[in-house]
């Protein structure tokens, strides 16, 4: 791709100091994010998706934690370097964020206009009046109906659908460029969040801002991502675009996260579990992270960590054996045997 | 054909809502009104739908963990609303409940040999110590856990390993009906496959019957005989799942299974974008219950409540439009 990148993170570190140890909550992640593209980030609890973007944030709560190392350019500047003044006016403005659970994220003792019009006129050189007028309008634009009503409502007055419009029209009343939806649908009802997705497509395409969409669900990943980086325990597995991800994926992890869901249109009479669980971030194992759960481990996958190298044009794989991989799949073959019931 | 195991007839649950110093009824939440099912022998029965149509509410009112207002329970042909506490007790022994939540219904001061232990002595099925600890550790070992962790509490284990205690406990004393109610949603994606394809192990080993309540349409797909779809309080479709996914009549089936996002980035889908929210329950609104959000409503819709029926071939729905 020749274009600038809007985001460009590279080698980014964030770890935690507890009292147990070091959590390498994100530990090398790369990735960039171009203008007018969604890029969706997947991958389980604890693998650190949030904590990236949190760290572009720079809201990662200091101490216990910490960016340890690497960069963040947006727009020629390195936001893990600027004063807290500076990242201030990035804050909100320019980047902005929406969260899984609209309810803790909306002040209750605030009606939803006060709150709109706070990030307004903190960021804009409006006065009060004009603010309201643009909350309104802002709220009308997500789809709530009664904008002039529903603006002097108490966040506990609106359902959760509702609360999650409402985050989204604080986001974008000062028109980002970017915006960060963590899980912004996963406490919603499935046709309620049809209709968020829908809502953010649509905006995303009048605004022409990015997204950076985290989610566990591959559903929503495919639904509305242009590009697509796969984490698991602080790092990234696979990059590529959404297309390519879902036809060939290269990397072990993905291949079972995609045969693990059951889908619609296809029966099949077992899924294809991934055994065991995420190691825990005090105790990663040595060598390739996903080694404990992973059935073509074998010899180097357990001394030394894969990088992640350049598989095909634009698709990027961190295994040491994807070519194997490779083989299986054109045999058809399943790779996650079945442990079954155990006698 | 097999017999019914279970069989739900108008079954009604009412939860007051009090207001006021004295504490007066001013309304109800009508959280399962007038719903009708049969479970066979051997087959898993799904039950989905969103947040407060009555899913979970309906699991709990079969046990009787939640008084019925009204209707009947028929469990291998005998009534159980009408059963005294220890009789009840007794029937639990072949019904038995898995909760969603695995970090909540494990209790954090009991090891795990005490809590797949505990229904083993409520039912007195171990004569002693030795037996009951014999017991257990098989059980363990059928849900995939080493008779190693048997003296260790919950804390120390994973979601997963944690939702396998919870099948461990309800398996203890060899039931016949298992409700799981949301059994995977608070696991992760890899993880939810693990307990999903234990269920079905071992619904083949003990020859079990399931009732598996979800809001997750594909993995209700992928575990159930047969799927009853539910919306605020009532059954709208029930059937084959085969028939409900390739030819679902009733137009919120319809509409849930379009807004189901698909892991294929190539299907773009007609999707039916549901206006608005799910009413309130206190306040159904009148006639058929979706209406207000419905596509396709027209003239009777808003004034007469359609009747659950037959539409061939044991699809049950409830729809005007198909009458039309």
């Amino acid at each position: 791709m020749n274009k600038q990148a809007l985001v460009e993170v590279k080698n980014l570190k964030t770890y935690f100091y507890t009292e147990e140890g070091i959590v390498k909550a994100v530990d090398g992640v790369d990735y960039e994010i171009y203008p007018g593209e969604t890029l969706g980030i997947v991958g389980e609890s604890g693998c650190g998706k949030s904590v990236t973007s949190l760290s572009i944030m720079r809201l990662v709560e200091s101490p216990p934690g910490r960016i340890e190392a690497g960069e963040i350019n947006f727009q020629g500047k390195d936001l893990t370097k600027i004063s807290e003044k500076e990242m201030r006016k990035i804050r909100g403005n320019d980047i902005s964020m929406i969260f899984q659970e609209p309810m803790t994220s909306l002040n209750p003792v605030y009606t939803v206009g006060d709150q709109i019009i706070e990030a307004i006129m903190l960021h804009k050189d409006v006065n009060r009046k004009e603010a309201r007028k643009q909350a309104i309008d802002m709220l009308k634009k997500v789809g709530i109906p009664l904008p002039e009503q529903r603006v002097d409502e108490y966040p506990h007055q609106l359902s959760g659908g509702m609360r999650q419009r409402v985050m989204i029209a604080m986001a974008l009343s000062c028109d980002p460029k970017l915006l960060i939806a963590d899980e912004p649908t996963t406490a919603l009802d499935v046709t309620i969040q049809a209709q968020i997705l829908e809502l953010m497509n649509s905006l995303k395409e009048s605004y022409g801002m990015s997204i950076m969409m985290i989610t566990h669900d591959l559903g929503v990943i495919a639904e509305v991502s242009d590009r697509v980086a796969v984490m698991y325990a602080g790092k990234v597995v696979e990059y590529t675009d959404v297309d390519t991800l879902f036809d060939d994926p290269k990397h072990p992890y993905t291949w079972g996260l995609m045969n693990s869901i059951p889908k619609l249109d296809k029966d099949v009479d077992r899924l294809e579990a991934i055994p065991g669980s995420v190691p825990s971030p005090l105790n990663f194992p040595k060598g390739c992270k996903f080694n404990t759960r992973c059935p073509l481990a074998e010899g180097k996958c357990y001394d030394e960590e894969p990088p992640l190298e350049e598989a095909a044009a634009g698709h990027k794989v961190r295994c040491w054996r994807y070519k194997d991989l490779e083989e299986i799949k054109k045999r058809g073959e399943r790779i996650y045997e079945d442990r079954g019931v155990q006698k | 054909m097999a017999e019914n195991l279970l069989e739900v007839k108008n079954l009604k649950k009412y939860f007051p809502v009090k207001a006021g110093i004295f504490k007066k009824t001013v309304a109800h939440v009508k959280a399962v009104d007038d719903i009708s099912f049969a479970v066979k022998e051997g087959e898993t029965l799904g039950l989905v739908g969103e947040s407060g149509c009555g899913k979970s509410t309906t699991g709990r009112t079969i046990l009787r963990l939640l008084e019925a207002t009204a209707g009947e329970v028929i469990f291998e042909g005998k009534s159980v609303m009408d059963l005294d506490k220890k009789a009840m007790r007794a029937i639990r022994r072949d019904m038995q409940i898995i909760f969603q939540d695995p970090y909540a219904s494990l209790n954090p001061r009991m090891t795990v040999a005490d809590i797949v232990g505990e229904p083993l002595d409520i039912h007195k099925l171990a004569k002693n110590k030795k037996e009951r600890n014999e017991k257990v550790r098989e059980i363990l070992e059928n849900v995939g856990l080493g008779a190693e962790y048997m003296h260790r509490y919950p804390h120390e284990f994973s979601g997963g390993q944690r939702q396998r205690i919870g099948v461990a406990r309800a398996l203890a004393v060899d039931p016949k009906l298992i409700i799981a109610d949301e059994p995977v949603s608070a696991l992760d994606v890899s993880v939810q496959a693990q307990v999903v394809n234990l269920l079905q192990d071992l619904q083949k080993e003990y020859g079990l019957t399931y009732l598996f309540i979800a809001h997750d349409l594909s993995v209700v797909k992928h575990i159930s005989d047969r799927v009853a779809v539910m919306y605020l309080g009532k059954i709208v479709e029930l059937t084959d799942k085969h028939e409900l996914y390739s030819n679902p009549k009733h137009p919120y089936t319809q509409s849930l299974l379009s807004a189901i996002p698909e892991a294929d980035p190539k299907k773009k889908k007609n999707r039916i974008v549901l206006e608005g929210d799910v009413p309130s329950p206190v306040d159904p609104p009148s006639g058929c219950r979706f209406h207000p959000r419905c596509p396709k409503a027209f003239e009777p819709c808003s004034v007469k409540e359609p009747e659950f029926k037959e539409y061939g071939d044991g699809h049950f729905a409830a729809c005007h439009l198909l009458d039309k």
